[in-house]
């Protein structure tokens, strides 16, 4: 339990940061497409005997980018190839799935999240994801955000946008598969939406928006553990739920106000 | 050396040619206004200007370099685009907004500092919207959200202002102060100033030269050349009625009776 409260909260901390970039960026459904593509990665380290996480982070940069090309060539909006490579990443698994089904259980782990088999190696690899990934972030911060107000203005501004937004997508498919045992691949998506969702409600900057997002995030996380471990129910419903629990709460706040 | 010189450019969108045979020579510090219609490629030759979109054909230097190159620099251009679609709820306060216009000056990696802010209200004091600026940008009138756009546009200490259609959320009143703005801006600190407008009465007062743009230039020199028939007929491709006003104008007589 204890490991699980320590990766969940590196990882929160992880998707409340990114969670404000894709709700200012409107890429809640990117998100959610890279995480069930992620599914796609899972499967493809069972088949090969490769570690599922590595193959799923690697497959995960790839859609983004395949996404990220498809839809600039102009032939096809970028929901729909979202929708394209969303859906034949979650094929690709259930087919590599259904020719071995020895892997059954682990599977379940990936899709619903797994707490108690989080080990040791791996709060290792959170906590460099986070690093890395709130490093990159924070390091660029004010090119992302000039991006996110206005593409072209950051252009002329000197900017290298697509670089940046490529980095972008890498740190989002990193930190989605780096959720995958807390929530679970299912879920990872309500992760990167929610916490910013709250946080804009309210954020007057965008700093006040990042630490709220972070603190919602982890908020969820812990509360979410919490009751999943007195009630004895999944935690990865926990948490989202907590987090949705959260929103509308803030919600009913702002209405008020 | 000119601030932006254009030798027979083409640009094609689609296939189709947008602009044609455009040449230009601007010098540093002038004031320019592209007046023309809409769909004419205002737009288009902003933006090819600034390095945004490919050219078919034909050459553009911007002081002697070519537009992608000082597109890596970011500190030439400061631009204004047609339409900020900023939606009300996006957590920037007014003096964020102007600070990113400093952002291509600090370059990466590093930090605004105590200079970039001091920079930034200076900006917004100019365009006189320093009192508005913790307000969240996205509560501003049109007015003032092209004010503070503008203000942003200069933080960055640019030697050319890139304007496209700027008062088009701005009253007919607004339109002359900002106008004025721009004039005090250029013979203060000599920045060269390029105004894509479809308003081509009240610009010519301002500007110090005009270029009418529909596909090709129509015509190009001194602003009042402009106010011709043939000229505006060729530029619109429909007879236009003119309407100018002067002091013995009977119209303002009636209004000022009343």
């Amino acid at each position: 339990m204890q490991k699980a409260l320590l990766v969940g909260i590196i990882v929160s901390l992880i998707s409340g940061l990114i969670s404000v970039f894709v709700v200012l960026r409107q890429m809640s459904f990117i998100g959610a497409g890279i995480s069930h593509a992620a599914f796609g990665g899972v499967a493809i380290g069972f088949f090969t005997g490769i570690n599922p996480t590595i193959t799923a982070i690697f497959y995960c940069i790839a859609v983004a980018i395949g996404i990220e090309l498809v839809s600039r060539k102009g032939k096809v909006s970028e929901d729909v190839s979202i929708g394209i490579f969303f859906a034949a990443s979650m094929a690709l698994g259930i087919v590599l799935v259904s020719l071995s089904k020895k892997y059954n259980v682990d599977l379940y782990g990936y899709l619903f999240g797994n707490i108690l088999a989080i080990t040791d190696r791996e709060v290792l690899l959170s906590l460099f994801v986070a690093v890395l990934v709130i490093g990159v972030i924070i390091l660029f911060l004010k090119e992302i955000f000039l991006i996110t107000y206005n593409e072209e203005i950051a252009r002329v501004g000197g900017i290298p946008v697509r670089l940046i937004n490529m980095l972008f997508l890498i740190a989002l498919s990193v930190s989605i598969v780096i959720s995958m045992k807390i929530v679970g691949i299912i879920l990872i998506s309500a992760l990167l939406v929610i916490p910013g969702a709250t946080a804009q409600l309210f954020a007057k900057n965008l700093y006040l928006m990042i630490v709220t997002s972070c603190g919602v995030a982890v908020l969820s996380t812990v509360l979410g553990l919490f009751f999943s471990y007195e009630f004895d129910i999944a935690p990865g419903g926990s948490i989202v739920l907590t987090a949705t629990a959260l929103f509308l709460t803030a919600l009913l706040f702002k209405r008020r106000q | 050396m000119k601030a932006i010189e254009i030798k027979n450019l083409i640009v094609k969108l689609d296939g189709r040619e947008v602009l044609k045979d455009i040449n230009l020579s601007l010098d540093e510090g002038r004031f320019i206004g592209i007046v023309g219609p809409n769909g004419g490629g205002k737009t288009t030759l902003l933006r090819a200007i600034l390095g945004l979109i490919k050219t078919a054909s034909g050459e553009i230097q911007i002081f002697g370099r070519p537009p992608e190159e000082v597109l890596k620099t970011g500190n030439i251009f400061g631009y204004l685009p047609q339409t900020l679609k900023i939606r009300q709820n996006f957590p920037v306060r007014v003096i964020d907004v102007v600070m990113m216009g400093r952002y291509g000056k600090i370059g990466r990696l590093r930090w605004p500092g105590e200079k970039d802010r001091r920079k930034a209200i200076e900006c917004l004091s100019m365009m006189n919207v320093e009192e508005l600026k913790d307000v969240p940008f996205g509560l501003l009138s049109g007015g003032q959200q092209q004010r503070a756009s503008i203000a942003r546009a200069l933080a960055g200490e640019p030697k050319i202002l890139i304007l496209d259609e700027p008062s088009t959320s701005i009253d007919v009143v607004g339109q002359e102060d900002f106008y004025h703005l721009l004039k005090g801006l250029q013979k203060k600190f000599g920045i060269t100033i390029l105004m894509a407008s479809h308003d081509i009465g009240a610009i010519t007062t301002y500007v110090d030269e005009i270029a009418c743009l529909n596909c090709i230039f129509h015509y190009h020199g001194n602003p009042l050349g402009a106010l011709n028939e043939t000229v505006l007929t060729g530029l619109y491709g429909k007879k236009v009625d003119l309407l100018l006003h002067t002091d013995i104008c009977d119209k303002c007589e009636r209004l000022r009776r009343e």
